[in-house]
């Protein structure tokens, strides 16, 4: 069959591919139209599909802030609020282990404090202690 | 980033082209609206923060892609199909190939959308049929090239292809549509 496309007063390259993209736009302009005239049931099912695609769109965009702040601590774009928002709890941590390694400090010297006032006060001088025969009565037996 | 209002006017510009490129490929309406459902949720959840300019090539890629994933869909279950039933010939095993696939559902019955009677009506029906008739990358080039109007390089990025081979593509297709439709007394 002859080439419906071709044309004896067109020559070369340019012309033809011109006259193809005449032919495909005027294909094009008839699929159009058909496409306009979509059945009225099958228009409403498409708009259902672009509001449920919007509505996921929707819920992307709100999700997204609190992952991006929640992953991301170093991320440019962060307010200095929000970075020293998300140090406070690692602040407030070493705080509280400082608080506890400072009672701790307090308790055992009120401890040596005690024990020191108890045997400055006791009746024996507490050079008894180092003197061996008495540190050998005292491990001895009682009887 | 494209606002909410963009985005819902592009869907809407494309939406109903996007359902008769699904059809074109499918040949069944179901599956065409859940072709085009599944690549709008997809753009939307996706690239709903790129530029608006973005969002045709985008578009037509997922469409492309999600056309595809209906094809492998379908092939997983004829296989299904296949190793459950003894009534299958042995002549439909071996590799799937979507050209292969729309040449047998060639001869299958369509729904027609347009209303009979009318000439301008069937004209219309009449080159509708030869485009869904076209090879499927043919189908592809011509239809994204002429149809979605993007140029040769956008519609090669869309098709995972090289430049020259969407001309070739193009220009067969509007060659084998030029034949058909005259052949029928078609002129567009």
């Amino acid at each position: 069959m002859k080439d419906p496309l071709h044309s004896p007063t067109v020559g070369g390259r340019p012309g033809r591919e011109a006259q193809e993209a005449r032919y495909a736009l005027r294909v094009a302009a008839r699929l159009s139209a058909q496409a306009d005239a979509l059945p009225h049931e099958l228009g409403e099912r498409l708009r259902v599909a672009r509001e449920r695609a919007l509505e996921r769109a929707r819920a992307t965009v709100t999700a997204q802030p609190v992952g991006g702040g929640t992953l991301a601590l170093g991320r440019e774009g962060l307010g200095w609020g929000w970075r020293l928002a998300a140090l406070a709890p690692a602040v407030a941590l070493v705080a509280g282990l400082l608080l506890i390694q400072a009672l701790r400090d307090h308790e055992q010297t009120h401890l040596a404090a005690e024990i020191d006032a108890a045997l400055l006060a006791d009746d024996l001088p507490p050079n008894a202690y180092t003197d061996p025969g008495f540190a050998e009565f005292l491990r001895a037996p009682r009887r | 980033m494209a606002s909410e209002r963009e985005l819902s006017d592009f869907l809407k510009s494309v939406e109903k082209r996007a359902f008769k490129r699904a059809v074109y490929a499918v040949r069944d309406d179901e599956a065409a609206l859940d072709i085009v459902q599944d690549t709008m949720i997809r753009l939307a959840e996706k690239y709903a923060d790129r530029p608006a300019a973005e969002l045709p090539l985008l578009f037509q890629r997922i469409l492309s892609n999600a056309t595809m994933d209906w094809f492998r869909r379908q092939k997983v279950r004829q296989a299904v199909v296949r190793n459950f039933s003894d009534f299958e010939s042995a002549d439909h095993e071996g590799e799937f190939d979507l050209l292969e696939t729309l040449e047998a559902m060639d001869g299958s019955p369509r729904e027609e959308s347009a209303a009979d009677g009318v000439a301008r009506a069937q004209i219309l029906q009449l080159i509708e049929d030869e485009v869904a008739r076209l090879p499927g990358r043919q189908r592809e080039a011509f239809l994204l090239r002429y149809w979605e109007e993007l140029d040769v390089a956008e519609t090669a990025l869309a098709m995972g292809c090289s430049e020259g081979s969407v001309k070739t593509h193009c220009s067969r297709a509007v060659h084998s549509l030029a034949k058909a439709l005259k052949a029928k007394g078609v002129e567009p």
